[in-house]
């Protein structure tokens, strides 16, 4: 006998099932010890630290505010995903810039699914590094002691995010493989996050909030601290960024090099899926509805995530009581020397409160307000105060170049304050409203003159200009305003029901 | 005969002779499809439609000014990008002993480049209001090519992409945090002194880098595309 008439050995059942997964594991150790990628992230990290964690250094220490800009808007993906795409690019590209494509085709191993195996030493490097870097920076604001809980769905969709990107990449570097095929991934993932953001300001419903820069209605304000985040969109996203994902290396297995036509059928079956998918995630978003504590998607909402997190409050003052969430502890004194004052003024006339509390912010469908209204309910009554809003707690704020002064602080809660205690709320109020509002202002220190400036400001609208404050409004506010005391807080006292009730005309006022 | 017998030196060949520049035109044709600087070419003309398309259709960023440069500065940093990919030397430093030519080739193909960039993105300008107007977008385009150039040179061609990209996020980090270094030239006024300066200097920094030193990954024995 000799070896050419030998039959041959028959490969064991079990082995032919077992080798193709440990062939492609052994293939994928050799990629990921071999991969480009790490190359790329010290750059990265510079970058991470620069754009996503410097900045939220100037927040108050609430999750909420310090990763509003870095995972809210996204800049945490901004900072990896064209980077990652364009060194993914340059691992696509390798079999075609090198002309060895003919060569690795005639190995055992389909192209597409070796291709598949250099993608995926990619991603796990690209993701592992986005996870340590997030884990790294939740890290250091929990030793600076930021309150409430991280957002870890957002997380989850940035790592999404960051392998949708290296898959695209990864694809355009095998359709396009020369040198070129990096700086182009790298531009479009850039140009696509921030068309992304662009559309993303804009737009506060719809598909468009499946965009992972769109921080509109799903990322604001007392989430983590009051009530928990509400995974529903970012579930949605991940959705959406896997179906891209899967669809951009079904791309990658078309070309006729990337295997047999068996194998080319899967891929454009997996390409077909992947859109299928994203299409759901897409169609996901546009189903969501604003609820009182984010977006709820009612395919996927769990009544679980509604209950609010318990907690015990922290309370001080002695003259007017103030309970805040302790995640607040740190503002205690400022809202107490803020409150007591306005309080004292009105005390003693109908409906003027005894003590306050904090409540959760209600979700806005845009990216949260200067301040939230006041409400005041209850017998005894009770004011109700939300902290959560954005630009007017004290100290530093990233989304200002000035720090919120102490006076800044005050006077806006003084104009909540009474514009809860004269039934305006969260509305601009009927003239009267907003007279007897201005005299109540004056009388806690806020001259006429700096009022109309004050109130745009809390109500995040725009400056309203030097001499405003000499409309009928203010006429009447300062006749008003020259009675006595006694006979103002007499007045008062008789017709506070009715100006609550928008009952009265500015001619009314005495 | 030997050459022992030969006893002058043959005739030097007249410099300016049609063969010489036609040699001369072959070489610098060579060097630039080596570098696919016509396909770098083909990028910088589609970037120019893509500015043109961005200023005719508004795809503004919502927000100040700062905001609006946004979209033209992505642009002007792939175009920035393409010129500094284009340097990436295939032959690696078998290229580097046959001749003296390499660094003036270098030099001459990053700033016409450069220049190109510079005619296709400004033709793209007329398309609607560009922040700025064509002296910003020189002054951004050069510094930013600068960077690439500069990234080409330490990191090697493949990655000059690198260096435009990565200045991208710091502008858009520093604007939105309002700083006004000149370094961040992009948020500085189109006529200020200070950022051309910078700009312009970041420019020869990198064009210097990359005629004197070469890209990276020609210093390294003959490499992929």
């Amino acid at each position: 006998m000799t070896a050419t008439s030998a039959p041959a050995r028959p490969v064991p059942a079990l082995r032919a099932h077992v080798m193709p997964p440990l062939s492609f594991a052994r293939l994928l150790g050799i990629e990921v010890r071999r991969s480009p990628m790490p190359l790329i992230l010290p750059l990265v990290a510079a970058l991470f630290w620069f754009d996503s964690y410097r900045p939220s250094t100037s927040q108050a220490p609430f999750y909420p505010l310090v990763t509003f800009w870095n995972m809210g808007q996204g800049h945490t993906i901004i900072d990896f995903g064209p980077f990652v795409a364009g060194m993914a690019a340059w691992i696509g590209s390798r079999d075609g810039r090198r002309g060895t494509a003919d060569l690795v085709t005639a190995t055992a191993c389909p192209r597409w699914v070796a291709q598949l195996a250099a993608w995926a030493a990619a991603a796990i490097w690209a993701v592992a590094a986005y996870l340590v870097f997030v884990g790294v920076m939740f890290a250091v604001y929990a030793q600076r002691g930021v309150q409430g809980e991280p957002p870890w769905w957002w997380v989850a969709v940035g790592a999404t995010a960051v392998a949708a990107f290296s898959a695209g990449g990864f694809t355009v570097g095998v359709l396009v493989p020369n040198r070129f095929a990096a700086p182009l991934a790298a531009f479009a993932g850039f140009l696509v996050l921030i068309m992304s953001s662009q559309t993303g300001f804009r737009d506060t419903s719809g598909w468009a909030l499946v965009l992972p820069t769109n921080s509109n209605g799903n990322f604001q304000l007392d989430s983590g601290i009051f009530y928990p985040y509400l995974p529903d969109l970012p579930i949605a996203r991940i959705v959406f960024l896997a179906g891209l994902a899967i669809a951009a290396l079904g791309l990658a297995g078309l070309p006729a090099a990337a295997g047999e036509r068996r194998v080319r059928i899967v891929a454009a079956i997996v390409a077909a899926a992947g859109v299928a998918v994203a299409g759901t995630g897409a169609g996901l978003a546009s189903s969501a509805k604003l609820g009182p504590h984010g977006m709820v998607i009612s395919a996927l909402h769990d009544a679980a995530s509604d209950r609010p997190i318990v907690y015990t409050p922290v309370c001080g003052g002695s003259a007017f009581r103030v309970c805040l969430n302790p995640a607040y502890r740190i503002y205690l004194a400022d809202v107490i020397a803020a409150l007591t004052p306005v309080a004292g003024e009105v005390a003693g006339l109908p409906g003027a409160p005894v003590r306050a509390v904090q409540a959760g912010a209600a979700y806005t469908a845009g990216e949260g307000g200067s301040g939230q209204a006041m409400t005041i309910t209850g017998r005894p009554a009770v004011l109700s105060v939300t902290l959560g809003g954005y630009g007017f707690l004290p100290g530093p704020t990233g989304f200002s170049s000035q720090p919120t002064t102490m006076t800044t602080f005050y006077q806006s809660m003084w104009a909540l304050f009474f514009n809860a205690f004269t039934g305006a709320g969260s509305t601009v109020g009927t003239p009267v409203q907003q007279a007897v509002t201005a005299v109540l202002l004056a009388g806690a220190g806020v001259p006429f003159g700096q009022q109309p400036g004050l109130l745009a400001q809390v109500a995040n609208g725009p400056s309203p200009g030097p001499s405003t404050a000499k409309d009928p409004v203010y006429t009447a506010a300062r006749r008003f305003a020259a009675l006595a005391a006694s006979a103002r807080q007499a007045w008062l006292t008789e017709h506070l029901a009715a100006i609550r009730a928008d009952r009265l005309t500015l001619e009314q006022l005495p | 005969m030997t050459a022992a017998g030969i006893h002058e030196s043959p005739p030097a060949p007249a410099p300016a002779s049609p063969a010489f520049a036609v040699a001369g035109a072959r070489l610098v044709w060579l060097y630039l499809v080596s570098r696919r600087v016509p396909a770098a070419a083909g990028l910088l003309a589609a970037l120019g439609g893509v500015l043109w398309a961005a200023l005719h259709w508004h795809w503004n960023i919502a927000g100040g000014a700062a905001a609006q440069l946004v979209i033209p500065l992505v642009i002007e940093t792939g175009a920035a990008g393409v010129v500094a990919v284009s340097s990436h030397g295939p032959f690696g430093e078998a290229e580097r002993a046959t001749g003296r030519w390499l660094p003036w080739l270098r030099l001459g193909t990053a700033v016409a480049l450069t220049a190109a960039a510079f005619g296709a993105l400004a033709a793209g300008g007329t398309g609607g209001y560009l922040p700025g107007g064509s002296l910003s977008l020189l002054r951004n385009l050069g510094g930013m090519t600068g960077t690439g150039l500069l990234s080409a040179a330490v990191l090697g061609g493949a990655f000059g992409w690198v260096g435009p990209m990565g200045y991208l996020v710091l502008i858009e980090g520093g604007l939105a945090g309002g700083w006004s270094t000149p370094w961040l030239w992009p948020g500085r006024p189109p006529g200020d002194l200070g950022g051309a300066l910078c700009a312009s200097a970041v420019f020869a920094a990198g064009v210097i880098a990359l005629t004197l030193l070469g890209s990276q990954g020609a210093r390294r024995p003959p490499a992929s595309e």
